[in-house]
């Protein structure tokens, strides 16, 4: 069995994010990029089904500009067998939008005919959440979202889900697409021997033109703002006076 | 050369900064030359150096190789932006690095070079003429002094160092993207196996936990630079470097566990039979051995030729009897790279052998269990993790194949040999030493108000800090460089003796300062940088210290320019 992992480059997560001075989005010039941690979770994943015998090969595909090699060489060190980029953007500020990309993977899905599509639930980025859904509805597979536990039989896969209520437990029919939550698991560090094992693994390098996919934008943006700052609080001498403000001042109690 | 270059700035930001670093060059280069014209008269008619004389003049000529440090120091620096101009990386944080890293160090050039804190190298202290004294008046070098380091380019870095906390060096390195990529790896290594623990290893002088030593032999720290054919990786100097700085940012003793792993499997590679190969480097590669570096006796520290530890050949076998002291990680290593006299009669160097000696792995309770040696802890300020012992050997008997290459006096040349890339790691742990008080300080500097407003505004602060970021910057360039002349097979002693040198004097200089910015809460245990200022002392000291550093500088500079 197969497994395909998208994975995304995106502002690593310790970034403080900038909005550009004139509103039209966030700043990425000479800012860490990073493979964003769902997808991370979704690729550590993949390995573990294949350390432990269930898949032949774990193939992780990355759609973006060309730097995503980075992304798809740290995949590459973690353990996948080998990298698809599909190059469709020339500007880190050019973000490709989920139904292109789900386009892009579903001509992909056809190509290389994988059992198992794992992705990270959204990318940290925009916060979409939308790639695995419409690969769902475009390939017409099952689809299991926001999974914290995976357990594969033979044709079917046992997910649980994070729930509002709690977790909930279902079961999808192969082929399928399941995307991954926080707590799934652990991901691993690409040890320095996996480092160098990375470099000799093959990374295809492909255009959306191939695949006969338009990447352009259907959404306009409007303008980007950072959240306000917060104010600073107030300090009380007594719990009476606590009480007060609370009732008066915020409409609590 | 009279340059007239029209000055433009924004406030802080020199416009032709690039251009006026890349004018000041050669002049601080015939400076250089001159001052060592000038100490021409310490070498003798056939241009060999005479040690006799550096040594009594060794006020100008350790003098001399801090000038050198400078020059190579700012050489480096615009080599770094260059690079970075060249692959669209250089943004407002490098070129206020470069400037103010030029502005500062021009000026000390120019008005004195603090070798140590109570030392100050002066131009004028050198028989130079007034030409060439005159030529630091010289536009590119005045609006460098006078404008690359002004308060309000200082103010603009420490903001974009703010900024930029997400970049794990807070400014591009100029590395490329593999060697980033390892960088990333261990910056999160550190950041979630090392810091939670590492001042508790230190208050408490704990061994690092074996835990520890096998995860980081897992992911291929112990046979990073072994060939493939012995078990190792085969990774270049500079992935070593980057390792050796994520890993002593977190804390210098996991910074250091390789070192004395990499002198061994050097000294092996080098000198070893094809036997000692197989046998020790494939364990060295995955920490199954971990060695340590017997030298150094309680009268013998720099003057290595004096060593008086013995090891007596009889009936095939050779018996080591003697003290050796400041034996880092003793208890706890499998084999001992031991220097030992095997010919008496030889006194000074010819007559030291090296040793591959095995021991027994030590525990709490029995640290030394073989028989005929003997081990004492000996206390320390900082640099804990792996613990300093006292050995006293007494008939410690050594098969005759642990003699190193199966050669008899070669131990000091082969040891030798190895010093080029002990003092590139030893750089590399400085750097990692300096970039965490900087990220100590950077935080504190700005969670902490004083009068209503956060330190970080304050000119002394920022200043500091601004300080602090150029010298590392500085300092990792040096090293890269070292060690990729070490890469590229070419030597590189001089190279790594300089970033070895100031880059120790940097980790010191920027722990102090951040402990100054941490006022007395920084003078507290509890306080992170208190075991920072505590390792950062060792640096200047171990690997060369700094005056003999310099004094191996100046000689290899005067020999140099007479070949």
């Amino acid at each position: 069995m197969k497994i395909l992992i998208p994975v995304k480059r995106v502002i690593d997560y310790n970034v403080k994010v900038r909005v550009k001075s004139d509103n039209s989005g966030v700043d990425l010039a000479n800012v860490k990029m990073s493979m964003n941690p769902f997808d991370e979770i979704a690729l550590e994943e993949g390995i573990r089904i294949k350390e432990a015998g269930n898949a032949t090969e774990v193939i992780a595909v990355s759609i973006g500009v060309k730097q995503a090699q980075e992304t798809l060489r740290t995949a590459l060190a973690m353990g996948a067998d080998r990298a698809i980029l599909i190059e469709a953007a020339d500007s880190v500020d050019n973000d490709i939008e989920p139904l292109a990309v789900a386009k892009i993977l579903t001509k992909i899905i056809k190509e290389e005919e994988p059992q198992l599509i794992l992705c990270g639930k959204q990318a940290i980025d925009n916060d979409m959440n939308a790639t695995g859904q419409m690969i769902s509805a475009l390939t017409g597979w099952s689809q299991a979202t926001f999974a914290s536990k995976i357990e594969l039989k033979d044709e079917t896969a046992l997910v649980t889900r994070e729930v509002d209520g709690g977790l909930q437990t279902i079961e999808v029919t192969l082929p399928t697409i399941i995307s991954v939550d926080l707590r799934l698991n652990e991901p691993r560090y690409a040890s320095l021997p996996n480092i160098m094992k990375a470099k000799r693994k093959p990374l295809e390098v492909r255009l959306p033109e191939e695949l006969d996919v338009s990447v352009e934008t259907r959404l306009k943006l409007i303008t980007t703002k950072a959240p306000p700052e917060r104010s600073a609080g107030i300090k009380v001498d007594s719990v009476e006076e606590l009480v007060k403000k609370l009732k008066e001042n915020m409409g609590a109690l | 050369m009279n340059h007239q270059t029209e000055i433009v700035t924004n406030e802080y930001n020199l416009q032709n900064c690039l251009k006026l670093c890349r004018e000041a060059i050669p002049i601080i280069d015939t400076i250089l030359f001159e001052v060592k014209n000038s100490l021409k008269s310490l070498c003798d008619e056939q241009g060999g150096v005479n040690n006799a004389s550096i040594e009594k003049e060794q006020f100008l000529t350790h003098g001399f190789a801090w000038l050198a440090t400078y020059v190579e120091g700012l050489n480096q620096l615009l080599s770094w932006a260059e690079n970075l101009e060249n692959n669209d990386k250089f943004s407002l944080t490098e070129k206020l690095i470069l400037q103010i890293g030029f502005g500062e160090y021009l000026a000390q050039i120019k008005g004195g070079i603090q070798m140590s804190q109570s030392e100050v190298i002066r131009l004028d202290q050198f028989n130079l003429s007034k030409e060439s004294i005159m030529m630091l008046d010289r536009v590119p070098i005045i609006t460098l002094i006078s404008m690359g380091n002004s308060d309000l380019a200082r103010k603009k870095l420490v903001n974009c160092l703010i900024k930029n906390v997400g970049l794990p060096t807070h400014c591009q390195s100029g590395l490329n993207d593999e060697h980033e990529a390892i960088r990333d790896l261990f910056y999160r290594f550190s950041k979630e196996k090392i810091l939670p623990n590492a001042h508790d290893w230190h208050l408490n002088n704990e061994l690092i936990p074996t835990q520890i030593i096998e995860e980081l032999s897992e992911l291929g720290v112990f046979g990073l630079t072994i060939p493939e054919a012995f078990g190792g990786l085969g990774m270049t100097k500079t992935a070593m470097c980057v390792v050796s700085e994520e890993l002593s940012r977190g804390y210098i003793g996991v910074g250091s566990l390789a070192t004395r792993s990499e002198i061994a499997a050097e000294l092996i590679l080098r000198a070893g039979t094809k036997k000692q190969k197989n046998l020790w480097l494939k364990k060295i590669a995955t920490a199954e051995c971990l060695p340590a570096a017997v030298f150094t006796e309680p009268n013998v520290g720099s003057d290595l030729g004096s060593i008086r530890t013995r090891a007596n050949l009889e009936g095939g076998n050779y018996y080591i009897s003697g003290s050796k002291t400041w034996i880092t990680h003793a208890s706890r290593a499998d084999m001992m790279t031991l220097l030992a006299r095997t010919d008496p009669d030889k006194k000074g160097h010819t007559g030291l052998s090296m040793f591959l000696v095995s021991k027994t792995r030590g525990t709490e309770t029995n640290p030394f269990p073989n028989a005929g040696l003997k081990g004492s802890e000996i206390e320390v300020l900082g640099y804990r993790g792996m613990k300093e012992y006292e050995l006293s050997f007494d008939n410690y008997k050594v098969g005759q194949n642990d003699l190193l290459g199966q050669k008899t006096g070669q131990g000091f040349k082969q040891l030798m040999e190895t010093f080029e890339t002990a003092r590139i790691q030893t750089a590399a742990r400085a750097v990692g030493v300096a970039q965490r008080a900087l990220d100590l300080a950077l935080k504190y500097a700005t969670d902490r108000e004083q009068f209503g407003t956060p330190l970080i505004t304050f000119p002394r602060i920022y200043g500091k800090l601004a300080n602090m970021a150029v010298e590392v910057v500085i300092s990792r360039q040096l090293t890269y460089f070292s060690s990729h002349e070490k890469d590229s097979d070419r030597r590189c002693d001089l190279q790594a003796g300089i970033a070895k040198m100031l880059s120790a004097r940097v980790a010191w200089a920027a722990a102090d300062s951040s402990l100054q910015i941490h006022g007395g809460n920084g003078f507290a245990l509890e306080y992170e940088i208190s075991r920072i200022l505590c390792d950062a002392r060792i640096l200047n000291i171990f690997e060369g210290a700094s005056e003999i550093q310099a004094q191996v500088i100046a000689r290899r500079l005067l020999e140099r320019s007479h070949n």
